[in-house]
């Protein structure tokens, strides 16, 4: 089986990789670009660790091959750093809160929840629920994510508009 | 032991300790970007992976590996023959009749389990090391299986082991149990059972091997970086160049106590000489990884009218599975919390390991002491309803104070703060009653479950920590501690201790764990003891220093070494606010000029003690954290679905060094209780994985449960640093308990079998509608 | 473990895929949402040679005429849930949609995928049968409509031969006198279902009396099943609060001959099905009259 070229957008950068086409987005993520932010958790969609966003929507990397993800726009845990290593407004609530115990389930969980965040701006704390249901932590018992993302929902700009890269 | 005096500020109040800053690991894990197990990748490493039986019981008759070495791009497939030294060998516990058996690294004649590892191979990729175990093609001759400890103790049940199938037994003996039954107004008995549950941490097992400078070298996810000396022992190595680092885990709950991926990368990278990276399918791992001890529980519990215990009488049997691990220990811990929170002066307490063809179980957060909760908080609830009395009531009748002494025959000399955790807890959910039922068919109740859960090693163990600081030049602080780092904190947690002592400000504190090469020993991370044990090490090592220190500073300040406060990056002089002050730096350098040096090894040892096994008397743990939880749940009397409405937990933590991490591992214990409660189970039948998919294996999601209200109690009067009492593994044990003693309440009949699903649920609601009430027996 | 190498080509539309699959013989698979065809192949339990990706074969979104909402096969889940013409059109798909999966799935998920996927607990089959949904299916001999009651065959089986593929699903859209309910038991929010039912209830036109009902189950059988309209007929003609829904549910239970596995026995199963259906039936009813939204 010979591999081809694939051009992926992630965080904002190109890079070309040559990939099998069997080989699925997380595996090529997290073993040929280094992305420690994408993990492997179950390999059949139900952990929610290796949560990336395809074109702003929260997926599965596990369950879409590289070669599906040519020409998308790729964004994982560290694409909503600033400059300097800044974090993300939720990413600080989540330190805040102690929404991070191990941390494995901490990129899908941030994606996750900005995700809803930017389509419905103030959420309920049962929504935040909803949304999360796909993330399985096995630390926390959940009580300080949803604080965290409670706060952010509430502090964030209540503009419901989908696709948003900036908030 | 020494006295600590602990380091106030004149108001008596703590700066840092008893604070919440979240930092160090932390912050990489929101920012995500710490490297766990799986993340680190070297010039051409291989890929491993296990090939692991796929039948429970069976003779190996052949193994043809030469299919799997033809493949291109195979580096190694190994077997037993392979294996330098294939045993691992568990230290005698020194119970009753044990057993001395090895578990081989790789199976070689027999099987014991299903996922019993048999070969073990390496290729240059992923695919090309699935490719190849596939083709490892293995002749087994099934033989005659056990999978439960009643059968396994028949006379003519199958042998798991050819020297017998109970592995240790323990007792615990006070009093004369049988007069005191006989003489009891009123005796309850109960058989509980529990099942396999998983731990589930959200990183598999994991890790990444080389060769460096003729060293073998492993960084991998292990809550014990001792275990170094058993892998030299396996390849035939020197101590001296086996290497364990332990990355941040992903989780552990003592799933990463025993060894996992390390002897299999091991072999891999001294027969390959390259780098070798191991992760456990999830799927492997559910089928495969040690499980939490099921166990069947029988008690007899004798009391006057009044209430008051007379008499305990407890059998324990815990599914070993396969292989000893950690088993005896489990049953011990096990026999020594059996009786809880309670006086009870005439106790006897059989506790026993069995094996079974079933997968290995070993150490999960609760160790055995978690399972018996729901046995004696079942007890007090039965004899409660025998005698009318409330569920408080009854239980505050009989719990133990300090000074008491434990069926062992052990003085309690710590506070017992457990009413106070049970009024608290019944606080949180506010009202008196469980709320009405939602709509016709629906039935709610409350309950509690109260528990005594152990932190330390058992006293025989002779425990000890040790940890390493050091004072820069630029004022900035080093810790250096084999401690390794479950993600509740456990190296985070001493660097605020330092602080605190030291002063040194948490942004200038660097902590280096884990590393069996480099860091001063501290043993692993398990049985509640990193905080007791590493928390006293750094608190003595940095009281130490500071006391080294002090005379500098006080020369330099003109004031004597009582006066003065350590704090925010300086030294300063207590009561004095005329912002006379060193720096750190200042002070490490005028260390530096009097050739005093500003670096210390502090070893802390744990109090010594012994048991004997045949009396059923002696020293157990060094001291016990005491907690309730409180639930109200609402029970669908056509569906048997429970939903739990409200959820409340307090726990004595003595000191609270990070309230927020301490909140923290309470919810998360309690939402792992809830999914062993409820949720939960492994699903083994005649030794085959059912949950064999994540998928199938429930565990908690974020919609399941309410939020876990938390209160803390700090009593002060731990053993730990600063009077603080482990809260790793309690919260995990009222759970079932308060879980049962809830829907016991709403439908009259008390769950006995774990988990609680719809399914029986119901029956035990058909069971009450037809008049006959569960297994209680009247006596 | 990761999935056996396997080729891949995208097709950009479903006569291109039917050519695919044509050429490709049995070891080609189509590749549509993946959330039940990737967990598969990551556990290497299939081994294709040539997946066919029909992503971007199809990007009709979901229309209604003509008394049909037309949902093109690769309608994601998450549309079902946010669709305007689906919240109106099928309100009972749009509320059962909700306990499928998670966020990722349901950006992924197809609805043509999940019908071809043929799970016998599969929330989107039981639906597609109870309303009476029909399935438009291309092949090498061209196009033909088929009732779902006609797709599934036995666990994880479709009729569908193999070198065809899904291209629409056709919903009558919701009439005025018509209530829906959707009735499930999971072990865990958003897990499989153990039992779920859905049910439609039509009243007639002094609407105040039951039409017709119908009721379909997932999780008793290999495959989604449809409860025998003989077992609803004595709920026809009686005042929608007054039918003897239990009568009806029990008799649908009765019938069914449910496996155990690791989540429910049979005879739970069985159970289950009676206190749902009676619970859905009455739900239809009370949205039939507008007393419930």
């Amino acid at each position: 089986m010979t591999r081809r070229p694939v051009v992926l957008s992630v965080n904002g950068t190109d890079h070309e990789v040559w990939v099998l086409p069997s080989e699925t987005l997380l595996d090529v993520l997290h073993d040929e670009l280094g992305l420690a932010d994408v993990r492997y958790g179950c390999g059949e969609g139900v952990c929610g660790t290796c949560t990336l966003l395809l074109d702003d929507e929260p997926v599965n990397g596990c369950l879409i091959l590289a070669v599906q993800a040519a020409g998308r726009r790729l964004t994982t845990l560290r694409g909503l750093m600033g400059p300097g290593d800044a974090m993300h407004p939720l990413q600080e609530c989540f330190l805040r809160h102690g929404a991070a115990q191990c941390g494995f389930c901490t990129p899908g969980m941030v994606l996750t929840s900005l995700d809803l965040v930017r389509r419905r701006g103030r959420t309920s704390r049962e929504e935040i629920r909803y949304a999360l249901v796909g993330n399985l932590c096995r630390c926390t018992g959940y009580t300080k994510i949803l604080d965290a993302v409670e706060e952010y929902a509430g502090t964030a700009a209540a503009d419901p508009s989908p696709g948003v890269a900036s908030t | 032991m020494t006295t600590v005096e602990p380091p106030h500020t004149a108001t008596g109040r703590y700066r840092v300790v008893g604070t919440s800053p979240a930092y160090h690991d932390f912050v990489d894990k929101v920012k995500g970007s710490l490297h766990y197990a799986a993340d680190w990748r070297l010039p051409g490493m291989l890929h491993g992976r296990v090939v692991r039986s796929p039948v429970p019981s069976a003779r190996i008759t052949g193994i043809d590996v030469g299919a799997a070495r033809a493949l291109p791009g195979v580096a190694a497939v190994l077997t037993a023959a392979d294996v330098p030294s294939n045993a691992i060998v568990e230290m005698a516990s020194g119970g009753l009749a044990e057993l001395e058996v090895t578990m081989p690294v790789l199976a070689q004649d027999r099987v014991r389990y299903a996922g019993e590892p048999v070969a073990v191979v390496a290729a240059a990729t992923r695919q090309i090391a699935d490719a190849a175990a596939e083709l490892v093609a293995v002749d087994y001759e099934e033989l005659p299986g056990v999978f439960d400890v009643t059968s396994a103790l028949a006379a003519d049940s199958p042998r798991v082991h050819d020297v017998g199938n109970t592995l240790v037994t323990w007792q615990i003996r006070c009093g004369d149990v049988a007069a005191a039954l006989a003489a009891a107004d009123v005796v309850v008995a109960g058989e509980y059972r529990s099942q396999h549950v998983e731990h589930a941490y959200l990183e598999p097992e994991a890790g990444v091997g080389w060769l460096e400078n003729g060293v073998l070298t492993l960084r991998v996810s292990t809550q014990v970086i001792e275990h170094a000396a058993a892998i030299a022992r396996i390849i035939g190595l020197p101590q001296s160049k086996v290497r364990v680092i332990a990355a941040y885990m992903g989780g552990g709950f003592g799933g990463k106590e025993d060894m996992t991926v390390e002897p299999y990368l091991a072999l891999l990278v001294w027969h390959t000489r390259r780098p070798v990276r191991m992760i456990w399918d999830r799927q492997e791992s559910l089928v495969a990884s040690t499980k939490r001890h099921p166990f069947l529980m029988r008690y007899r519990t004798g009391a006057a009218s009044d209430g008051t215990i007379t008499a305990q009488q407890v059998e324990i049997l815990g599914d070993a599975g396969a292989y000893p691990n950690l088993s005896p220990r489990v049953l011990f811990a096990a026999a020594a919390c059996a009786c809880g929170p309670y006086r009870v002066p005439n106790a006897s307490i059989t506790s026993s390991a069995v094996f079974t063809n079933n997968v290995p179980a070993s150490a999960f957060r609760g160790f055995g002491a978690m399972q018996v909760v729901l046995g004696y908080e079942a007890q007090l609830d039965l004899l409660a309803e025998r005698l009318g009395l409330s569920r408080t009531e009854v239980r505050e009748r009989n719990f133990l104070a300090k000074g008491d002494l434990l069926p062992t025959g052990e003085r309690l000399d710590t506070c017992v703060e457990v009413a106070q955790t049970m009024h608290r807890a019944l606080a949180l959910l506010g009202e008196q009653e469980p709320p009405r039922p939602s709509g016709p068919g629906k039935l709610t109740g409350r309950g509690i479950g109260c528990n005594r859960h152990p932190y330390g090693r058992t006293i025989w163990f002779r425990d000890r920590a040790s940890a390493w600081l050091s004072l820069q030049a630029d004022g900035t602080l080093l810790i250096r501690s084999g401690v390794t780092d479950l993600g509740a904190g456990q190296a985070a947690s001493l660097c605020q201790i330092a602080a605190e002592v030291l002063g040194a400000p948490l942004e200038d504190i660097s902590i280096y764990i884990g590393d069996s090469a480099l860091n001063p020993p501290a043993g692993g991370t398990f049985a509640t003891r990193q905080l007791y044990m590493s928390g006293n090490a750094v608190l003595h090592a940095a009281l130490e220093l500071r006391e080294r220190m002090a005379p500098v500073a006080a020369g330099l300040l003109g004031v004597q070494s009582d006066e003065l406060e350590f704090a925010a990056g300086r030294v300063r002089v207590r009561a004095r606010d005329d912002g006379v002050s060193i720096t750190l730096a200042e002070l490490a350098s005028a260390c530096g000029q009097r050739a005093i040096s500003t670096a210390h090894l502090s070893t802390w040892r744990a109090e010594a003690g012994s048991f004997d096994p045949r009396a059923g008397q002696g020293d157990t743990f060094p001291d016990y954290t005491y907690g309730t939880h409180a639930a109200d749940v609402e029970v669908d009397t056509e569906t048997g679905q429970v939903t739990v409405l409200r959820y409340a937990a307090c726990h004595d933590v003595g000191r609270a060094i990070n309230p927020m991490r301490v909140e923290g591992q309470i919810q998360g214990g309690a939402m792992q209780g809830l999914g062993y409660a409820l949720t939960e189970d492994m699903g083994i039948e005649d030794g085959y994985v059912q949950a064999a998919l994540f998928a199938n294996y429930l565990i908690p999601n974020a919609q399941d449960f309410p939020d876990v209200l938390v209160d803390i109690v700090e009593s002060g009067e731990g053993k730990g640093p600063l009077g603080a009492r482990g809260i790793g593994e309690p919260p995990i044990g009222n759970v079932a308990a308060a879980i049962a003693s809830a829907i016991h309440d709403a439908i009259g009949v008390r769950p006995t079998e774990l988990p609680m699903t719809p399914e029986r649920v119901l029956a035990l609601l058909d069971r009450s509608a037809a008049g006959t009430k569960g297994q209680e027996v009247q006596e | 473990m990761v999935a056996p190498a396997f080729d891949y080509v995208a097709a950009r539309s479903y006569d291109e895929a039917v050519r695919l699959l044509a050429a490709g013989g049995d070891d080609a698979k189509i590749l549509a949402g993946g959330q039940s065809l990737m967990p598969m192949l990551n556990l290497r339990l299939a081994h294709p040679d040539l997946l066919i990706d029909i992503n971007q074969a199809d990007q009709r979104p979901p229309s209604v005429a003509d008394g049909v909402l037309r949902l093109p096969a690769l309608t994601r889940h998450r549309t079902l849930l946010e669709h305007d013409l689906v919240r109106r059109g099928c309100p009972l798909l749009a509320g059962a949609i909700r306990h499928v999966g998670n966020v990722r799935v349901r950006n992924r998920g197809t609805i043509g995928g999940s019908l071809a996927h043929a799970d016998p607990t599969s929330e989107l089959g039981a639906c597609a049968l109870v309303t009476g949904a029909r399935v438009v299916i291309r092949g090498p001999d061209g196009e033909r409509t088929v009732p779902t009651d006609e797709l599934f065959d036995t666990y994880w089986t479709t009729t569908l031969a193999p070198g065809e593929v899904i291209t629409d699903v056709l919903i009558p859209v919701t009439r005025p006198r018509q209530g829906w309910s959707f009735q499930e038991m999971v072990r865990r929010t958003s897990d499989f279902a153990i039992v779920a039912v859905a049910a439609l209830v039509e009243l007639d036109e002094r609407a105040d009396t039951i039409a017709a009902a119908r009721v379909a189950l997932a999780g008793v059988a290999d495959r989604v099943t449809l409860a025998e309209p003989d077992l609803l007929a004595g709920l026809a003609s009686h005042r929608h609060d007054n039918g003897d829904v239990d009568a009806a549910a029990g008799a649908i239970a009765d019938r069914l001959e449910p496996a155990t596995d690791i989540h429910a026995s049979g005879e739970y199963r069985r159970r289950l099905a009676r206190v749902l259906v009676a619970r859905a039936l009455r739900q239809a009813c009370a949205r039939a009259t507008g007393e419930t939204a």
